[in-house]
Order: C-alpha cells, then structure tokens, then sequence
C-alpha cells in the first residue's frame, strides 16, 4: 500500500486558501479566544456569513459502488479486471463513464466526478463510519464512537435557529445505516427524522405527520387547549426554558401534524406527475423526489439511501461473487439508479436550487478492480443458482468515486485520477475528512474551528486533519 | 484580600512593563540576558492557542504539517519542530521578522487560523527577541516553574462587578513573577460569571457560586468566588439533619430564601418517583393523604426503600453505567444475569465498597459469577482504568493516556499505574463465543508508560507505587485503596451522583468530574455526605436516607420572590424531567395500558429492563434511554425533541395506549354514577392529589360536550364518552405536571 493511503497521512486536496476561514477567527484583540469563546463560536458560525441557508442531500449507496463499472471505466484494463460495459461519451468532451448511466452523460455539464476518494476501512461499518463521521479508527465497530456529520449539522442548526421553521432539519428519506452512523454522544435528539416507508406507493404516509381528517385535527386541537387549560406548572418553575422548549416543540409538532404547508412538504402526490415519471416510479426515484422536496421545503439536511429489492438479490450494492453477479446486477440496478440520480440533478438546476443545495452521490469505498469469480450461495435477482460460478468484485477502499452536484460549484470537472486499472490513486487523493470538510464548508460550518465535547467532555473535532476540496466549494 | 476595583489599561501596562520581557520578578532588569524556550515561548504559543487542540495540537497529526503538543506539556518535541523541522524556515535568527513561525502568527503569510500575534505586541517583541538569540532552549541554571497563585484566591463579589485577577509563578530559586497576561482563565458557570483573556472576573445578575480555573505551562489554581443575592433569610426550616444545616447555612450566607416545605401530595409523588421509578398507586396516595402521624415521610422512605421497586430502579441507573449492553443475540443470557446480579446487591443492601470490588476482582464465568460481565465489554486495561476512575473515583483520565491532564495534576504515569492494577487479567475462552473466562494471571503488576516506555507499577491516584507479590491480584489491592477511609474520591463521587438523582444537580457538576479546578458548590456538604457514607460502613440505603429526609429535598418546587434565579443552592426543588422508561411506565399505569418486551413477562417495567436491547421501542429510543455504551451518565438525554411530541401527540403507540381495551379510559367511560369519580381518579393516579375545584369544572364541561363525527352527526354516546375520556387522559399526560418530577 502506498503512503498516502494510510488513514492519516496528510491530504494533498488542500487548494488555495479559503479567504473566509481566516477571516472569521482574527483581528479579534490578540487575535485569540478563550475556551468560553470557542463554545460560542460552535453556534455562530453555523451558516454561511452572507445567511443563506444551505442544505445537503446525501444519496448514499450501501456496500459501495463499483468505480470502475461507473465513473471511472478502465477499458484497458484487461480482461481479469474489465467488466463487460462499454465507455460512453458525455456532454463534457473528454469525460467518460460507462454506458450503464447514459442518462447522466447528458447532463454531465451539471456534476463533477471525484475519482481520487480512498479511505483506510475496509469492512462496511468502519468504511461507512470513515464517510459518515470520519472516525480515525478504521477497525469495524457495532456503533459508531463519533456524531456523523448530519447529526452535527442538525445539532448546530438546531442551536442556531429554535422554531423557526417547523420541519426538522435533519430527515432520513430511509435514512443512512443506523448502526454504521447516528448521533453517538451528541444524543438521539438529534437523530434523523426517518421515513422508512416507500414513497412510491399509493399508500405512502409519514408515521406521525399529516392528519387529513378534519375531525382528526379537531380532536388534536381540542386536546392541546384541554392540556393547555389544565396545565398548572407555573412558568415561574422554568429558570432553564425547559418548559417553554417543550412548549416549542408541541407547537412544531402540531403544525407538522396539521399545517398544509408542512405537510405538503412529504406530499408527493402535489409534484407533477411527469416529474414523478422522470424520476422513475419506484422507491428510489420517489425517494430522490421527496428529498428535493423537503429541501425546497427548508430541511438542512437530507439523507437517502438506495438500498432494497432494487439492488438485486442481497438488497445493498455488495456485489461479492459470493451474493449475486456483479455486472448482471449492474446491468440490474443502474437503470433505475441512472434515472434517479440524473433527475434530481436536473431539478435541482431547473428549479435555481443549484446554489442552495449541494448533492453528493456516494458508498463508502469501491470494489475490487480485478473480478473475481465465486460460486453463489442462493438465487435470486442478478444472481445464479446456488453453487453458480459468478463474477464479483469486494471491497476497495483504497480508490474510489462520487459525484457532486449544485451547491454553486463547478460542475463538469473531474477531479483527480487512479492508475491504469482504478487500484490506486496518482492524482489528487482525497480522504474522508476532505470530504466531509467540503460537506461543511458548503453548510457554513468552521469545519476547523468547531469542536463538540464527548461523553467525558473532551472537545473533540469535527473533521481532524481535512481541508475542503477546493474545486469542490463555491 | 483585595477589593473589586477597576483596572485601567495604563496599570496593566505598568505591570508588563515591570515583569515582561524577562526572567524574574524582582531582579533588575534581565533584558540582556538569554530567553527560557519552556518559560517565555511555550506560554505565549498556548495563550495564543497555537497548541489547542484543534489547531496545531490536533492529536497526531497538528495541522497543515506544523505539529505542536497539546497546550506545550512536551517542550522538547515542540522545540524540534519549531527550530528544526520544515528545513529550518519556521526560524531565521539573521532576520526574526522573516521567520515563518511569525509570518503566520500574524497572518502576513496567510493562515488558516487567521492573526494570532499582532507585530509589536509584547508576546510578538519577545518571540523576535528569542529567535534572535539564536532560539536558546534553556540556560543551564534557568530555575524551574513549582506552581502558580491568584491573588485573590476567594471572594465575595456582589452582582455585576468586576475583580482582575492576578497570576504570580513561583520558580524553584525563589524568585516570582507575574504573567497575568500569558495565563489562560476558564469560569465553570458562565451563568454567573464571566473571565476575559486578561483575567478580569465579571459577575453576572445570578447569586451563586463560581469557580475560575487559572493555568500557565502546566499550571493549575483556582480562584472562588461568591456571588450573594442578599436577601433576608428568615423563615428556614427545623432542619432535619446535617444536609440542612449546610444547606440552609450557605443560603443564609448568600442571602436565599428557601421555598416552604412542599404538601403530602407532592411529596409522595416526587420520592416514588425517585426512589422507585414510579408514580404511587391511587391506593398509596389515599392511604398517605390520610396518615395523620408525624412520621409518615420518613416510613414511607423507608418501605420505598426495602420494596423491589427501588432495586429494579437503582439497578436500571447502574447497569446502564455498567454497560449491561446486547451487542449480539448471544448476548442475552450474560445480559440478564449481570443485571440481576446488580439488582439483587441493591435490594440487599449489599456495602457499596463490596459492591465494587465484586466487580473489580471479578474471576471466573459470567454464568457463575455475573459481574465477570463487566470484563466482556470493557476489554483493554487502559479501557478498565478510564471506566473505574471515571464511575468509581470521578477522575476522567482519558486525556492522560497521551497527554498531561490540561486540568489535573494527573501524567501519563498516573494513568499507567492505574492500568498496570490490570495488567494481570487474565482471559480463557469459553465455550461462548465472545465470553472469557477471568483469572488472576501471575506475574508483576506493570504497564509500559507510553510516553517513556517504561514499565511502572500499580498506585492509585496520588499515592506510592506498590510492590504487589506475583501470586496476589492487583485489583483487590486498588479495590482496597479506594474504600481506604481516606480515600478522596470514592465515597465523593458516589454520594456527589446519588445527589445529583434526588436534586437534579450535582454538588459538583458534571457529577463524574472531581477535580481540583472543579470544586463543588457547597464544599462542606459533599465532605460531610462523604463521611457518613463512609461511617455507615458505605451503606447505599443510608445514603439516599439522609438525603430524602432532609428537609432541603422535600422543599417546594416553587420559587418565592427571591430565589426563582436560584440554579445551584437548593433553596428549593429543581423539577426534573422524567426519564424514558419511568414515563413509558407512567403511561402505561394511567392509560390501563401494558406494553411488551421480549423474552419477559407481561408486566415488566420499562425500569426494569436489563439492557439496551429494548431500545428498539420507539417510545425509549425516542425518550433518551441510554445505550450503555459509556460510563457517563449524560448518555441519557434529558432533553426534549420534536420527536418527542410527536411520538406523544400522535403516534399509533400512544394512541394504542389511550384506546386500549379494558384500559383506564374504556372502564371509566363505562363507570355509572358522576363524572367527578372517575376525574379524581384520574387526578389521583396522575398527581396523587384530587383535583381542585376548577380542574374539576374544566373536566367536567370537557367531558360533558357533544361529540360529532366528520359530517357533524352526533357520535353515540358510549363512543362520545370513551373519546372524551381518552382525551382527557391524554391531556393530563401531556402537562408539565406529569412530564415532570417536581
């Protein structure tokens, strides 16, 4: 393994220096701050100077996305490592990707490729830990030690602005591996608001939310001024605002249960059905649609993860030989992912949320570029019989890409490379905390700066020795 | 002692004239002579918050390739990489200014961390004037730094004044000198007060007391303070015993008035709950309310106390502390024995002493002697060090492992002498997957220091290395140091947690974090709590006794006209919410409703589940019910969330609950007879106390109204009555009244 994939090592993404991260911290009497001064600073600089309120979509793709297969194809690779799909041509001249996303080559003006992603973490949970809160140790666990960078966000977001806008900030639209992120010492508050159901059925409700029977909405009504009128805990019990925070987040509650507005915002049946069309009619493409929908709505932060019967016979995109065919799963599952991804592209661009919000499209490490071949262990969508010799590929941390879109940055660039066959970065590697500095650089965050106190109250980094990737942020 | 006065910037400027640049106070002028690297350069780098630990700090890696130690406790290897790394270009002793070490500080070559050093500034002179002498690390007979004083140590400052605080060195010659302006401040309750860089206290409107911690290289010390409030402390109660004498003799110090005693009703209610985590059935408050004997408080402490409940409650807390947690299916069968193994040394009464030590020196199987579980989950001795110092001594040692304590006196080899009591588990796989067998393993207790990597010995925090024989097993000898009777820590921390149970704030806050710099707010109470702890033969039992019985618990929640600012006197009671599983038991008791958990019998307590495999329940997970994954107790969340008042508001699970056939709204809406029955037996199940007369016409006129459908058509009045019922059930649940203990 070469140096610059050890965990550690010191990134080579840095660019030119962010102007506004050293303007904010100076000039402040000798230039330094307190301990105290620190602490305030975790909540004032949650968003961007100019005020707007950025938001994230995170499209996560569990058990990792074959590189070599998608954004970065290595036609001459060989026969022992090139899978079956032709390169395709896209809107950028010169930039090339598989023909399994032809859908996003026709926007590929409106996204840029990271192929020089690398992380230490070779299983599932440490490698999706490593992309979800960066934690420095790459051995497996079964709960993450540190808060993932969208309960840090909705943590900051929530100290910054209580009640201000009813829907959360934070919603899982099937939200991110609960036992690979969460919200570890920053507490389950601040947790996703989750929707595990699919959206794409004609059924489709959020747990909780939207009461539509107007004798419903009376009875809930009735009920709060009821409590209201009962309740005798004087105010002047509350020195700590802890009655008057419940109160808030009754308020919040009905309106989401009860106000139109809130509720529509998980309302898919108010899109234009063409619209739904474009996105593709089944859990991925609603997914993607409603995560749209509820940042236009004011959600921070909006995790969707593209897992389930869509993916082939193990539900996750874990293309072992051993779990299902690696390139009939592919040929399975990209049409649907193609569509997805490329539509929400597109309509975060149609509808001028390009610079508000930014979309990035990732698993938590690649597969191996050499194909290995492996006998089934059961039938199934895109795999054979039991006892089938099939290809695969496994895990492959030490290279890999995602995809960046909106967010006002340059789109249509790639970025960094790997060898000859996709093994190893040569060009511009990026590690995890790159990643989730540019993540926060976009949310206004001071990904150098704020620091969160753990279970033993040690102030403990957001992001440890990471810089967000310059062509990246706006 | 000095009294409050402002200081003007011509005094400060004064005071650094006299004593910076330079070596030591009191000598004349040492311009010319050679900078000390640890005592002049270190210190302007940490007030600079060069060394934090977000910034060039930052654990193994500093930043942008610049790499310094945390807070500079390791000079020397700051030194290399000041004077010899990057190719010599941090340091130009021909031409200071160009050197890069300054350029950045001050931004002229652009910084990620932005102006830290303004050129011409004193701390900027010196640094130019040390790199021009060539970066001399230390003369030969430079003096060492022994310790730092705050003059003043302790005061009394009125509300919104100010104190600038002064910070001497005392170096090993002899010699003093001020460096105010080079040492770091830190209040431990911004509530109350505030300190600037330059060490001025400012006090805020709140009275209380404040502690503010003052460090420079290396250095830790304390300046305390005292805010009064000032009003005329009158109508105290006959204290009960020796926590209301404190209590009520820091309130008259500071000038609080305490809240009255509070009535039966809240009483039973708030010491059920605290004692058995639960709300008291209707017939215990009937039968309270009635008790006309002068003594009833305490006798119903004192039956709370030798009830199941009140182990099944206690063992939830300590389990979790314990980290009882189901990681695998496997699990299940240690799970469940380690928690009745800790149930059952509660109900017993088992001595809080022996307690520990079972666990400590646990040897064999967890199926033949359950606290070997604790061993299952907190595997490295480093691990088992930082567990035990922070649950059972209130130290947090963690920082330790790699750095000097930036708070504490506690190094790195305290943190390994404390590992090495650990160094002889041993562990033989069992037939279980994941579980070992525990052993005393023979050999010299040692643990390789990782700083020096030498071996140390075995000793408890602050004390003498021990020789321990071969044959013998470290961890009884550290069980033994902990419940010698002068032991520091031990009996503090555990009286300091069970206060902070009962009062919702600890003495010293957080409750697991006993230091020095962290003194607590009524420091003669936690010393006297401690000692009858200890005299009681560390009788947990005894211990809740003496503070459930004071008056100072049983003071009313609501404020009079002074001390509603009141956060940390206990003038009177701070309302606590309630924990998840005690309000999923509550619910369950007021709505008639049971709710389920696997592979236990119907009717178990949410508090009384053995482990945070149950966390799977919406309700719990959504209420903060810990994962046992740390030793803290601020796992838990305490606070509220959006989350919350939906699960409450409209969840299926809730609305189940209020609907549940045979459950308390389906009986009473079939109940012949007045509606007023059936209302005071809601307000007796839910606040143990009738309702008042205008809740009892609220309710009525509620229940009393038509009811339609969604077209408007009258509903039938069975169904009516059952809704109105439920409603009311749910709106009685939702106030501030029952979310809380108060």
């Amino acid at each position: 393994m070469s140096s610059i994939l050890t965990p550690n090592s010191p990134s080579h993404c840095a660019g030119p220096l962010d102007r506004r991260g050293f303007m904010q911290i100076g000039l402040t009497g000798m230039g330094t701050l307190g301990l105290s001064g620190l602490m305030r600073l975790r909540a004032e600089n949650a968003t961007k100077p100019d005020g707007e309120k950025t938001a994230v979509i995170l499209v996560w793709l569990p058990g990792g996305l074959s590189h070599v297969d998608s954004y970065d194809p290595k036609p001459d690779s060989g026969s022992e490592y090139s899978g079956p799909f032709k390169e395709i041509s896209t809107k950028i001249p010169g930039t090339r990707i598989t023909e399994l996303m032809p859908m996003q080559a026709k926007i590929a003006d409106k996204f840029t490729i990271l192929r020089s992603m690398h992380q230490g973490a070779g299983g599932h949970p440490a490698g999706s830990m490593q992309m979800f809160s960066g934690d420095p140790d790459t051995r497996d666990k079964p709960k993450p030690k540190l808060p993932d960078w969208m309960s840090v966000v909705n943590y900051l977001r929530s100290q910054q602005e209580k009640g201000e806008n009813p829907l959360p900030h934070y919603v899982g639209v099937n939200p991110a591996p609960g036992n690979y992120s969460g919200p570890a010492y920053l507490g389950n508050a601040y947790s996703p608001f989750a929707i595990t159901s699919d959206p794409n059925r004609p059924d489709f409700a959020v747990p909780n939310i939207g009461i539509t029977d107007p004798a419903e909405t009376k009875r809930l009504s009735d009920r709060l001024a009821l409590r209201q009128s009962l309740d005798k805990m004087e105010r002047a019990f509350d020195t700590e605002n802890e009655l008057a925070a419940l109160d808030e987040f009754e308020q919040q509650a009905m309106a989401l249960m009860t106000n139109p507005a809130t509720r529509d915002a998980f309302d898919l049946s108010k899109e234009d059905p063409k619209l739904r069309d474009r996105y593709g009619r089944n859990r991925w493409g609603q997914q993607l649609l409603m995560a749209r929908r509820l940042v236009e709505s004011g959600v921070d932060v909006v995790t969707s993860t593209l897992s389930g019967p869509l993916c082939g016979r193990v539900n996750n995109w874990d293309d072992h030989a051993v779990n299902q065919h690696q390139f009939e799963a592919l040929r399975f599952r990209m049409p649907n992912y193609d569509r997805a991804v490329s539509a929400l592209i597109e309509d975060v661009y149609s509808r001028g949320l390009d610079k508000r919000v930014l979309v990035v499209v990732t698993g938590e490490f690649g597969r191996t570029p050499k194909i290995k071949y492996d006998r089934s262990t059961g039938a199934g969508n895109a795999s054979g019989p039991t006892g089938t010799l099939q290809p695969g590929r496994d895990h492959w941390p030490r290279a890999f890409s995602n995809i960046w879109a909106g967010g006002g940055i340059q789109t249509g660039a790639v970025i960094g490379a790997t060898d000859k066959r996709g093994e190893d970065v040569i060009e511009r590697p990026c590690g995890p905390h790159d990643y989730l500095a540019t993540i926060y650089h976009h949310l206004g965050i001071d990904y150098n700066k704020v620091t969160i106190d753990d279970f033993n109250g040690r102030p403990t980094p957001i992001v440890n020795d990471g810089k967000a990737i310059p062509e990246l942020i706006a | 002692m000095i009294s409050p006065r402002p200081l003007s910037v011509v005094v400060a400027f004064t005071i650094l004239l006299a004593f910076w640049p330079g070596n030591a106070a009191g000598e004349s002028s040492t311009s010319g002579e050679k900078l000390n690297f640890v005592h002049d350069v270190i210190p302007i780098l940490t007030k600079a918050h060069c060394n934090a630990g977000a910034c060039h700090a930052k654990a193994d890696v500093g930043q942008r390739g610049f790499r310094l130690s945390l807070l500079g406790f390791e000079p020397q290897d700051d030194y290399e990489h000041i004077v010899k790394e990057a190719k010599g270009r941090r340091v130009f002793p021909n031409a200071p200014e160009q050197s890069l070490l300054l350029l950045k500080a001050t931004n002229q070559v652009p910084h990620g961390g932005g102006v830290k050093l303004k050129p011409g500034s004193k701390s900027y002179e010196t640094l130019v004037k040390w790199i021009g002498q060539g970066m001399p690390y230390a003369e030969e007979d430079d003096p060492e730094l022994i310790g730092i004083e705050i003059e003043p140590e302790r005061m009394t400052m009125p509300k919104e004044t100010e104190q600038q605080l002064k910070v001497i060195a005392n170096y090993s010659n002899g010699t003093r000198r001020e460096v105010t302006e080079l040492a770091l401040f830190e209040a431990n309750n911004e509530a109350l007060a505030t300190v600037g860089e330059t060490g001025m206290v400012e006090t805020r409107d709140l009275p209380g007391k404040v502690a503010v911690m003052v460090r420079y290289s290396g250095q830790v010390s304390v300046f305390n303070v005292s805010i009064p409030l000032g009003a005329p402390v009158t109508d105290l109660p006959d204290p009960a015993n020796f926590v209301d004498e404190l209590v009520f003799a820091n309130l008259e110090e500071i000038g609080i008035p305490p809240s009255p005693v509070c009535d039966d009703a809240t009483f039973l209610r708030r010491v059920t709950l605290d004692l058995a985590g639960r709300l008291p059935s209707p017939e215990e408050a009937t039968a309270f309310l009635a008790d006309t004997s002068p003594d009833k408080r305490d006798r119903v402490v004192d039956t709370l106390l030798d009830s199941p409940d009140y182990a099944d409650y206690f063992a939830n807390k300590w389990a979790a502390l314990l980290k009882n947690r189901r990681e695998s299916k496997a699990d299940i069968t240690a799970n469940f024995a380690f928690h009745s193994w800790v149930r059952d040394s509660l109900l017993q009464n088992k001595p809080y002493d022996q307690f520990v030590r079972e666990i400590l020196a646990a040897t064999g199987t967890i199926v033949e002697n359950p606290p070997v579980a604790w061993y299952k989950r907190v595997k490295q001795p480093t691990a088992q060090l930082e567990d035990v110092a922070q649950l059972f001594l209130g130290v947090r040692m963690q920082c330790a492992q790699c750095h000097h304590h930036p708070f504490e006196r506690w190094s790195q080899r305290d943190y390994y002498s404390l590992a090495a009591f650990f160094s002889q588990v041993g562990r033989k796989p069992t037939a279980i997957a994941g579980e070992d067998l525990i052993f005393h393993k023979r050999g010299t207790a040692q643990f390789v220091n990782k700083k020096t990597a030498q071996p140390v010995k075995p000793a408890g925090l602050g004390g003498p290395a021990l020789e321990i024989a071969p044959d013998d097993d470290p961890r009884l000898q550290l069980a033994d140091w902990m419940a010698e009777e002068d032991n520091p820590f031990f009996a503090k921390v555990l009286v300091n947690r069970y206060w902070k149970h009962f009062f919702k704030v600890g003495l010293v806050e957080p409750e697991d974090d006993l230091r020095d710099t962290n003194p607590a707010t009524n420091p003669e109470l936690l010393s006297a709590l401690a000692q009858h702890f200890i005299d009681s033969g560390f009788d947990l039992k005894e211990a809740i006794r003496v503070m459930v019985r004071s008056k100072t618990y049983q003071l009313s929640a609501e404020p009079n006209e002074h001390n509603a600012v009141d956060r940390q006197n206990f003038s009177r009671f701070y309302p606590k919410r309630l924990q998840a599983e005690v309000l999923l038991d509550s619910i369950d008791l007021f709505t008639g409703a049971t709710t389920s958990f696997a592979d236990l019998p119907m009717g178990t307590r949410a508090v009384a589940l053995p482990d945070n495999s149950y966390n799977s329940s919406a309700f719990l997970k959504v209420f903060g019910r810990p994962d046992a994954a740390s030793v803290c107790e601020c796992e838990r969340v305490q606070s509220s969330s959006l989350a919350q008042s939906l699960h409450l508001m409209n969840s299926s699970e809730v609305k189940g609950k209020l609907a549940t056939a045979n459950g308390r709204a389906a009986t009473l809406s079939k109940l012949e007879g007045e509606v007023s029955e059936g209302i005071h037996e809601l307000y007796l199940v839910a606040f143990s106390r009738p309702p008042t007369g205008e809740e009892l016409s609220i309710a009525e006129d509620f229940l009393s109204k038509e009811r339609t459908d969604a077209n408007g058509k009258p509903l039938a009045v069975a169904t009516a009555k059952r809704q109105a019922y439920e409603d009311l059930i749910w709106a009685l649940m939702n106030t501030k009244e029952f979310l809380y203990n108060h």
